[in-house]
């Protein structure tokens, strides 16, 4: 019960909503318990036989009456029990989507993505089923229970009461103990399911093989083994399901024939009056729903206070990175490494040692290596997706930690290796960093990254939705958008981090020649594999396991005859293949 | 998970009658559901029926023949033990009918799917088609499951309790039939009506969850181009409007699902007392009656309800049915009609070209003849053809024009079974199955231990599996992790050797194996060498050196052919690509 608690805060700000929605639902069983009443005085009249024309309108307008006002409260309750359940729900959702907001990438590689899911969709949903069916059975299942209890004790006859109830603790076990079996059948089924859906994808990714192999035949009995296996647990679930009517209905039954039986002998013994005992047997009938909901309440209990569990450590984790820098301009913007040691978290190989690099304002600085050599981690550190004490870099003398996060984003633009494009227009996509940049200024961009005669070929032009939905872009597209939307930011200090690869080599050649006139005064970094992307750099900084093993221009390295020049040698040769001579 | 959103306004009677036919191939169980349907139907009737004779005959008279009583509550006691049981073994048959089912079209699909031309793949993304298998599947469950069973056991409970009412009092019965129209109007009305308002929240929540998880894994740049606060504000609004669309929902349930069943309940109840006190005022009436009465009417509410709220599931499950349906029509590929058998292991590509979209040519006139026993090595850059070329060779695409011949008789034309013998492959992602590492080498042929040790052994991965705990009888790890990469290339390998193709198609992998695995491959090939047609596709020219012919792929054409030291010879690209792997830069 101790998720009522921690849901307090809520309960407390939507206080109005629970309040009108409980005295609602306690008004609608006071009155849902006057009409057995009512027909009980109705029997008893006739069988006194004074009933009378007035009498009998009298009874059927009430209950009539009580009917449509039963009927209005129970809409409205639904309405505002239900409505704050579920706007308790949107509110975990945009706290978790805010929450995740702040956490720097290192948080997203210590949780992955279907876990992060799981708390903003089943966890969610699980919390807000406690706070609206949980409450419902919660509050209506005691004050049904209590009301009829008493109603029969004091207004019938205790003994005729007791009696009656003799069956229902039996009931009350029952759909504790079927309620637990089927959450856990529930459970199991799912799990049951999801081995199913991953033995399909495997079949249907390995088409080839099984069709190579001619194992049609034996895919066919494995997943009927997995489908049988699903199909045990949903039948174990259906049958565990099956056992509820049943229950049901000899406890209700047992119930029935001891309040007959007994009511006819104090029918008989005049302590109670037929009108009395009809009433009665219509209150038991009130009594399966108390007994059904605190068996459900236990349940959403549980899953509740596991879920609320999840979410709030979700919401109280802080990000691995702190925003305490205070600095909003930058002095100019040179960027400088000075590294003794940098490990990524959880590793003990240096991904970085004695660096001590700079890139001038107005420069552009290559940085070039074999997988692996550490060309990223520079930039992770520039962009602060780590911190580390014994790595100095700063952008214009003042360290990156002394910045605003925000100011800092604001220095850099970023083309990331792998171009990520959302679920939008194109031209939505270019204009990401900047969403009230004008027709003009994005189509500049995207002839600058030499993207906008492939935009034009796609059936909407800049209007194009990109995705599943929408057009398929190649590698090369995708990563020229990315600069296009880099561009579009005008950022001091500019980083393509292998954003190149994909893009042929002619290509390639026109963009950069389009960067030098667009961004004069201002820094570029490219990191790369392919060495023709940065033999006009003003520097080239060789990486090689982490260290600056050669630095200096295309020319000097050509000359020095080490890692740089053979790679070029290579790369000539390479892409001869490529061409097919 | 693969998300489907279309909902039409009108259940497709077609393929509804199509899904309930199944039902029809267990006519024995749905006979025993029958019988025990009506069982307990009988004994949730008659049991007020009991009670009223028991209160007018009885206790209104205040006489208890003991012998009449006794005789009374057994009957009742054992009504109640009999329905009860009844219900539980009818709901118990209609759960198996609709297991059945299920299997049967699963497996019916699957096994479709699995038999479907390769193209069929290229256009249809794998999620749509794992959703087809499993959850369109799971929908139709829910039909047998919960639609068929509720209406079934609903509509003949209603039924009966209706006839029941009319033998105990036809004019009382009267009454609360006039209830009976307004209910099944509310029913269809309330999915009419909510059928659309529920598609709308459920395609805003999965906008939601598509945001979602696009958003986590796009954050570092929404980070990077500081656009967190209209991310957040754009997820808020969708959150609302889902918020919204809820309670449009909410509000629809709230005053069609619950509460007015009950409302037309309770006015029927008035109604009938109505009825009731105004006989009693005239003529002598029978108390048991209107507690029979009451009694039954609030058992048809219960069943009404549950109707309304499956009926939004019938539409979804024939829609998944026609879904289903559409790919069983389609039907598989068929080769049954192809008989020609494969002896010696020629293998001849004439004029033959190929195109995935009809479009972009991927192979254009190759032209070139494996004798029996001999070595062809097919090398080219990445998208050079290469692969192609040994998916028309196993039959999975269709060449464009030109044919494949093998041992002189069209590809088209040699059975199925001999194909997929005859043919060997080593794949570059070797293809372990669950199942013991016997099993992986047998693929589940009748295969004797001689053949596979001797397979083993020439793949020289004998020793290693010697060292497992269970030596050829050893579970392989999911995805075969207790072997590593280089001896799962190996297991391959002794699996294609212990097959004896007549012709093997070697696919190297691209990505470094170790030299000791190498040199086994190698020595394994020179010893198959002669016997059987190799045709290597390979990445490291070192590898094929010796093959007895090289052809040169660029660009869908064979641009050169020779031996290795033919080619070397040349100025061209195979010499250019050689130079290039000797002179790797680490």
């Amino acid at each position: 019960m101790n998720i009522f608690l921690k849901l307090g805060w809520y309960f407390r700000a939507e206080w109005r909503r629970y309040a009108v929605a409980g005295l609602l639902l306690v008004a609608v069983d006071v009155m849902e318990l006057m009409i057995p009443w009512l027909v009980g005085q109705l029997i008893d009249d006739v069988l006194a036989q004074r009933l009378q024309p007035e009498s009998l309108w009298r009874y059927v307008l009430i209950i009539a009456a009580l009917a449509v006002v039963i009927y209005v409260m129970r809409f409205f309750w639904r309405m505002y029990l239900f409505s704050a359940s579920f706007q308790l729900a949107e509110l975990l959702r945009q706290r978790v989507f805010k929450q995740l907001t702040t956490m720097a990438p290192a948080f997203y590689n210590r949780h992955r993505t279907g876990d992060l899911m799981a708390r903003a969709t089943n966890d969610v949903t699980a919390v807000e089923m406690t706070a609206g069916e949980g409450v419902l059975s919660g509050l209506d299942g005691l004050v049904t229970g209590v009301l009829v209890l008493f109603v029969m004790l004091m207004f019938i006859n205790w003994q005729l009461t007791l009696v009656a109830l003799l069956p229902f603790p039996f009931m009350a076990w029952f759909f504790y103990v079927i309620g637990n079996r089927l959450h856990d059948g529930f459970r199991d089924a799912q799990e049951r399911f999801s081995d199913l859906n991953d033995r399909v994808q495997e079949s249907v990714s390995g088409i080839r093989m099984i069709r190579a192999f001619g194992r049609e035949a034996r895919e066919d009995e494995v997943f009927l083994s997995v489908a049988d296996r699903a199909a045990e647990a949903n039948m174990r679930v259906a049958t565990t399901d099956s056992l509820y009517d049943p229950a049901i209905f000899l406890t209700v039954g047992a119930s029935f024939m001891l309040s007959i039986g007994m009511g006819a002998w104090l029918v008989t013994r005049g302590e109670i009056t037929l009108g009395e005992l009809t009433s009665f047997t219509m209150y038991l009938g009130f009594l399966i729903w108390p007994m059904f909901a605190y068996g459900w309440l236990l349940n959403l209990v549980e899953r509740g206070n596991a879920a609320y569990t999840r979410i709030s450590a979700l919401l109280d984790a802080r990000s691995p990175v702190e925003d305490s820098g205070t600095e909003q301009q930058a002095p100019s913007f040179d960027v400088s490494w000075r590294i003794g040691r940098f490990c990524y978290p959880g590793s003990d190989n240096a991904a970085l040692a004695n660096v001590d690099l700079l890139a001038r304002q107005g420069q552009t600085l290559g940085i070039v290596g074999a997988t692996g050599a550490g060309k990223t981690s520079l930039i992770n550190l520039l962009l602060r997706y780590y911190d580390d004490p014994a790595c100095e870099v700063g952008v214009g003398g003042i360290p990156v930690s002394g910045y605003e996060l925000h100011a800092l984003r604001d220095l850099v633009a970023v083309v990331p290796q792998d171009a990520f494009l959302f679920t939008a227009t194109i031209a939505e996509n270019i204009a990401l960093g900047k969403p009230g940049a004008t027709l003009d200024e994005i189509r500049a961009v995207a002839r600058l990254a030499a993207v906008e005669q492939d935009i034009l070929r796609f059936p909407a032009a800049y209007e194009t939705l990109v995705g599943e939905r929408g057009v398929t872009l190649s590698g090369g597209q995708k990563q020229r958008i990315a600069i296009a939307r880099a561009l579009l930011l005008d950022a001091p200090i500019l980083i393509l981090d292998d954003a190149l690869s994909a893009v042929d080599v002619g290509t390639e050649r026109s963009i950069l020649a389009h960067l030098r006139e667009a961004r004069q005064g201002r820094t570029t970094l490219i990191l790369c594999h392919r060495l023709s992307a940065v033999e006009d750099a003003d520097q080239i900084a060789v990486l090689s396991h982490g260290e600056l093993a050669e630095l200096g221009t295309h020319r000097e390295l050509l000359a020095r005859q080490g890692w740089y020049a053979r790679m070029f040698d290579y790369q000539q040769l390479e892409r001869a293949v490529v061409s097919g001579r | 998970m693969y998300q489907d959103d279309d909902l039409p306004r009108h259940v497709n009677r077609g393929s509804l009658k199509r899904l309930l036919r199944y039902a029809l191939a267990y006519p024995q169980l749905l006979k025993q559901a029958a019988v025990f349907l009506l069982l307990t139907t009988l004994g949730q009737v008659l049991g007020p029926v009991l009670i009223k004779i028991f209160l007018d005959d009885y206790v209104t008279e205040g006489v208890y023949p003991l012998r009449d009583i006794t005789l009374l509550a057994l009957a009742y006691a054992a009504m109640y033990g009999v329905s009860a049981w009844a219900g539980y073994l009818q709901s118990m048959r209609l759960n198996e009918v609709a297991f059945s089912v299920v299997r049967r079209i699963r497996s019916q699909v699957f096994a479709t799917v699995m038999r479907k031309p390769l193209s069929f793949f290229d256009h249809e993304p794998t999620g749509k088609l794992v959703s087809r298998i499993t959850n369109d599947t799971e929908a139709i469950k829910d039909l047998f499951l919960q639609v068929m069973a509720t209406f079934v056991q609903s509509v003949v409970l209603i039924v009966a309790v209706f006839i029941a009412m009319a033998f105990l009092d036809w004019r009382l019965m009267l009454v609360c039939l006039l209830m009976m129209p307004l209910m099944v109007f509310v029913m269809f009305r309330y999915q009419r009506l909510s059928a659309p308002r529920y598609h709308k929240a459920r395609s805003i929540l999965s906008q939601i969850n598509g945001t979602l998880s696009e958003s986590i894994q796009g954050m570092k740049v929404i980070q990077l181009m500081n656009q967190q606060r209209r991310f957040d504000q754009r997820f808020t609004d969708t959150s609302q409007s889902h918020f919204t669309a809820r309670m449009r929902n909410l509000k629809l349930d709230a005053l069609l699902l619950r509460p007015m069943p009950d409302l037309l309940r309770t006015l029927t109840l008035a109604g009938l007392l109505l009825f009731f006190g105004w006989q009693s005022m005239g003529a002598a009436v029978e108390i048991g009656v209107i507690y029979a009465f009451i009694n039954y009417l609030s058992r048809i509410t219960e069943p009404m309800l549950q109707m309304t709220q499956r009926l939004s599931m019938l539409q979804q499950a024939v829609v998944a049915g026609e879904r289903v349906f559409t790919i069983l029509d389609d039907g598989a590929e068929d080769h049954t009609a192809a008989n020609q058998l494969i002896e010696s292991g020629e293998v001849a590509f004439r004029d033959v070209s190929f195109s995935y979209d009809g479009e972009h040519p991927v192979l254009s006139d190759i032209n070139f003849t494996v004798r029996p026993g001999e070595f062809y090595a097919i090398v080219g850059h990445t998208g050079s053809g290469k692969s192609t070329l040994m998916s028309l060779l196993m039959r999975f695409y269709a060449p464009q024009s030109g044919d494949i011949l093998l041992d002189g008789k069209h590809i088209n034309e040699v059975d199925q079974n001999s194909l997929r013998e005859s043919v060997g492959v080593v794949m570059q992602d070797p293809f372990i199955t669950t199942g013991s590492v016997r099993e992986n080498i047998t693929l589940g042929q009748d295969m004797s231990d001689e053949v596979v040790l001797a397979a083993a052994g020439q793949a020289q991965i004998h020793d290693y599996i010697m060292t497992l705990p269970e030596a050829y009888n050893t579970p392989m790890d999911e995805r075969g992790s207790n072997f590593s990469t280089g001896q799962r290339q190996l297991l391959s390998l002794a699996r294609t050797l212990a097959h004896k193709p007549r012709i093997l198609i070697l696919d190297e992998a691209t990505a470094n194996i170790d030299s000791h695995t190498e040199a086994v491959i190698q020595r394994a090939l020179m010893m198959l060498r002669g016997d059987t047609s190799i045709i290597a596709i390979a990445h490291r020219l070192s590898t094929i050196t010796a093959a007895d012919q090289i052809l040169v792929l660029h660009q869908g054409v064979i641009t050169q052919r020779g031996t290795h030291q033919q080619l070397l010879s040349e100025d061209g690209l195979y010499r250019n690509m050689y130079l290039l792997q000797q002179s790797r830069v680490v």
